[in-house]
């Protein structure tokens, strides 16, 4: 057990290897069977022993609630070993702070999410009333303007992040196999982000999110076919009236936010499941480049695992990071 | 990448996982810091940037520059580049959908298994070069400003309307001699020279192509709008506007049927 996983609460641990426990036997949580009996046994433990100090016990108990709480959870939902996987699933070699620029635009999402909702809980979607309520968030609702001006700046700094993620993920080599469907999710969240960012422009409703949305909506309608088709939808008519707005407050605070939580649900289920890559100059082995081609070109594929003793498939080993990480 | 490429690509990383640190703590620290670092320069921005309001959207108003939030500036670029208006669906359409099909397809297309950006020049090259066009296409939407001035020498009677024009945003989209940007719209020092009044009033009300339609600004302010009809059909490029392009002007769009129907401004 690593001194990191002490940590976590003893339910969650990883089970100790035969001959390494620490002595306390059962608060592993291997089953929650055995958390069970552990809480049996303490207590009649306290029973026998009535002289005991019962504030001591009272103690005793408290310091083992978390573990309890954990290990009932788990009993009536089972998530421990999966959050146990995710946790400690091993990152690979080289892992640098370029590797936290998809966990920031996630952040940064979650951040608008929250100012959303604050925003939301004042905003009337009318063009008699939008302007309005914009200013009375802005000027007399406590901490408006800040909110505001996080979820406006925001959206700036989540697009920035979005686009230094793809660049990362472009430069590292990290869209190729196996993970080229996770590019393609990235490129749909990409386009998402930027149709929120269309559709937000409009809701402050003065002039230059007036005037910036009539003409993205005709430049929409200028693409053949389709395009007057997409232009009256997205005005709700031909021209733009009372309820073009309601209808881009709609997209952009239901549509499009489903639609891009799912799709980050589906992304980083693919990040946990394939692994993040490694960096592109980092190598398995240390030995000199030239011997290493050679030796890869010369042994047929079966082989080849066998080169590192390591590499492929493995006898059943319970500390295995790997396998308790599937 | 064929079967023993992937093969090996996955033994490969297999071990790398297998040296490299548990997501708990050692990733996640990093990614709280990164976290921490995000809210705080968002927080930052919105006490120090704020949020202010610009005035309210009216639709009658004759005083707007119709421009994107900057990360869409790249985008709006391209119309400025893309002159002709038989290719203007190009530029707004058909240009960021290839942009966009390319990018969504970039692991089918390129098969290349090596992944280091140092040994990957043609790849690494294209993405640079990318990078840097966007961000030269940011760079020249912050700088394109809406100037509210036209040096034009005109005739006294056309000042009005070269005065609604300036106040229009026009000069947003369109060049008057030396004011105003080149594009998205045509230049406009010498339409009238091109198109007759009632076809530029006819353009002004529909709105053709992109560009926003001054219907309201007919309704509200029939006088603006003829002066700036009549403005517009004084220039034929000639020093001194002559009187005679007044005549036959159709104030406030008495159209004749078929005049402008093939017209982009």
């Amino acid at each position: 057990m690593s001194r990191f996983e002490k940590l976590l609460p003893p339910p969650m641990r990883r089970p100790a290897k035969p001959g390494e426990g620490d002595g306390h036997v059962g608060t592993n949580g291997k089953t929650s069977a055995a958390n069970g009996e552990v809480t049996a046994l303490k207590e009649q433990d306290g029973n026998g022993a009535r002289t005991d100090d019962a504030g001591a016990r009272v103690v005793e108990k408290a310091k083992d609630a978390p573990a309890d709480l954990v290990g009932w959870v788990d009993e009536r939902m089972g998530g421990t070993s999966f959050l146990t996987a995710m946790l400690l699933r091993k990152v690979p070699k080289g892992t640098n702070w370029f590797y936290t620029l998809g966990s920031a635009t996630l952040f940064a999402f979650v951040v608008q999410a929250l100012t959303g909702v604050f925003l939301a809980m004042y905003y009337t979607p009318s063009t008699v009333e939008a302007y309005a309520s914009i200013t009375y968030l802005t000027n007399d609702v406590f901490m408006g303007e800040f909110v505001r001006g996080m979820h406006k700046w925001g959206a700036s700094v989540m697009v920035i992040l979005v686009f230094v993620h793809m660049a990362r993920t472009f430069f590292f080599g990290a869209y190729k196999y196996p993970r080229e469907l996770n590019w393609v999710i990235g490129v749909v969240l990409l386009i998402l982000t930027m149709v929120m960012g269309f559709t937000g422009y409009l809701l402050p409703f003065d002039q230059r999110s007036y005037w910036a949305t009539i003409v993205g909506v005709n430049i929409n309608g200028t693409a053949p076919i389709l395009g007057p088709y997409l232009s009256d939808f997205l005005r709700a008519g031909p021209e733009f009236g009372a309820t073009t707005l309601q209808r881009f407050y709609a997209i952009h605070m239901l549509l499009l936010p489903g639609a891009i939580i799912g799709l980050i649900g589906a992304h980083l289920y693919l990040v946990v499941k394939m692994g993040t890559t490694a960096p592109p100059w980092i190598r398995a082995d240390r030995k000199p480049k030239d011997a290493r081609t050679q030796e890869v070109d010369a042994i047929p594929v079966a082989t080849n695992g066998h080169r590192d003793g390591s590499a492929t498939t493995n006898g059943a080993d319970p500390s295995d990071d790997e396998r308790a990480a599937r | 990448m064929n079967r023993q490429e992937k093969e090996q690509y996955l033994r490969e990383y297999e071990v790398l996982k297998k040296k490299g640190k548990p997501f708990f703590p050692y990733a996640i620290m990093k990614d709280s810091v990164m976290a921490l670092i995000v809210v705080v320069v968002i927080s930052v921005m919105a006490i120090w940037l704020g949020a202010e309001q610009g005035p309210k959207a009216d639709p009658t108003t004759t005083t707007y520059v119709p421009r994107p939030e900057w990360y869409l500036f790249f985008l709006f670029e391209v119309l400025r580049v893309v002159k002709p208006p038989e290719l203007v669906p190009l530029a707004t359409v058909g240009v960021p959908t290839i942009c966009m099909v390319l990018l969504l397809l970039l692991p089918f297309y390129d098969r290349n298994p090596e992944r280091n950006p140092l040994k990957r020049p043609i790849a690494t090259t294209a993405g640079i070069l990318t990078i840097v066009s966007m961000a030269f296409l940011t760079f020249l939407g912050a700088v394109a400003g809406s100037p509210t001035q036209i040096d034009l020498e005109v005739a006294p009677e056309y000042e009005a309307g070269k005065l609604v024009a300036a106040q229009s945003g026009c000069l947003a989209c369109h060049q008057f001699a030396e004011n105003g940007n080149n594009g998205p719209g045509p230049e406009l020092t010498e339409i009238g020279s091109r198109l007759p009044a009632a076809a530029i009033s006819r353009s002004l009300i529909i709105g053709p192509g992109i560009m926003p339609s001054y219907s309201n600004l007919r309704e509200e302010e029939p006088e603006k709008f003829d002066d700036l009809v009549l403005f517009l059909a004084s220039l034929n490029g000639e020093e001194e506007p002559q009187e005679e392009q007044e005549t036959g002007v159709g104030a406030s769009g008495e159209l004749e049927p078929d005049a402008g129907s093939d017209v982009e401004p």
